[in-house]
């Protein structure tokens, strides 16, 4: 087991969510894909800290605790604004919303 | 290669154990977020995003990041894929688009085009990187009372912010949310 597999795996898992935010039509699954891409992240920080010289030092840690809170915040927002927009405009389709006034 | 790979195997049988311990919840983590990506269906899509946040808790309780793969389980599966469904279930996306099609923007071929050439130019460095060779060390450890006394400590500033973003973040989405509907 070295740093290259882990790496890789978290590579593979930032580009499904990728795929999933740049092709997918729905809203909800647009913010699936960068759920995933933020999952990857976390991937990385835990993996370098494992790697890393002093583990003792918990940088790696730190950084896993504070982006998942604020992956949180943003999952929040970001489904509140899909309820509001499927309100207003009755869709959560991302082509729909291509209105600024709202 | 395999020739060492197969003396470590018989040498320490509970390394190759310890491999599989993090291998295989990486592959369940890989395959459940594929099947996220591209699913048809917004609840299967959902539950198997579900099912890729449990691999990932369980691979970061294998590298020896405990605290935070139950902080992952208990936030992403207890919190995140619940409001996911709900959001879902409140969109009513079972009525199709009007399209009929699940993909837009870059389309299938070209999303799929996209995540390629990230992935290729993300693999080339990585197997580029000499860094990148260094073995898995000693077993190492982030006990719960250190990483207390760290956000406590030296990590206390962003502590705080972070309380005030995540109480701004969950007032602005209830605001949003309860927003009466247009006359």
């Amino acid at each position: 087991m070295t740093l290259q597999i882990l790496l890789a795996i978290s590579a593979v898992l930032f580009a499904f969510g990728l795929v999933a935010t740049l092709s997918r039509s729905n809203a909800i699954m647009v913010l699936i894909g960068i759920e995933l891409m933020l999952g990857a992240s976390n991937l990385n920080f835990i993996v370098f800290w494992r790697f890393s010289e002093n583990p003792a030092a918990m940088v790696g840690v730190m950084f896993a605790i504070f982006s998942i809170a604020v992956a949180a915040a943003e999952a929040a927002v970001g489904l509140a604004i899909i309820i509001l927009v499927h309100r207003r405009i009755n869709s959560v389709e991302a082509d729909d919303a291509s209105n600024l006034k709202g | 290669m395999i020739c060492d790979f197969l003396k470590t195997c018989c040498a320490d049988p509970l390394k190759l154990l310890g491999e599989w311990f993090v291998l295989l919840p990486a592959m369940v983590l890989l395959l459940s977020a594929a099947a996220a990506a591209v699913m048809r269906n917004l609840i299967r899509a959902a539950l198997c995003l579900t099912l890729s946040f449990i691999a990932l808790g369980i691979v970061f309780i294998t590298l020896g990041a405990e605290f935070v793969g139950f902080v992952q389980l208990l936030v992403y599966v207890g919190a995140v894929a619940m409001v996911i469904v709900f959001a879902i279930l409140l969109t009513r996306p079972d009525q199709l688009a009007k399209s009929g099609s699940a993909f837009s923007g870059l389309g299938p071929a070209g999303g799929a085009a996209a995540g390629f050439v990230a992935l290729a130019v993300l693999l080339g460095f990585i197997f580029a990187s000499p860094l990148a060779k260094k073995p898995l060390s000693a077993p190492v450890s982030a006990p719960v009372a250190a990483i207390g006394e760290a956000l406590m400590g030296d990590y206390v500033v962003a502590l705080i912010a972070v309380g005030i973003l995540l109480t701004a973040a969950l007032v602005g989405a209830s605001v949003l949310a309860l927003e009466d509907k247009q006359p």
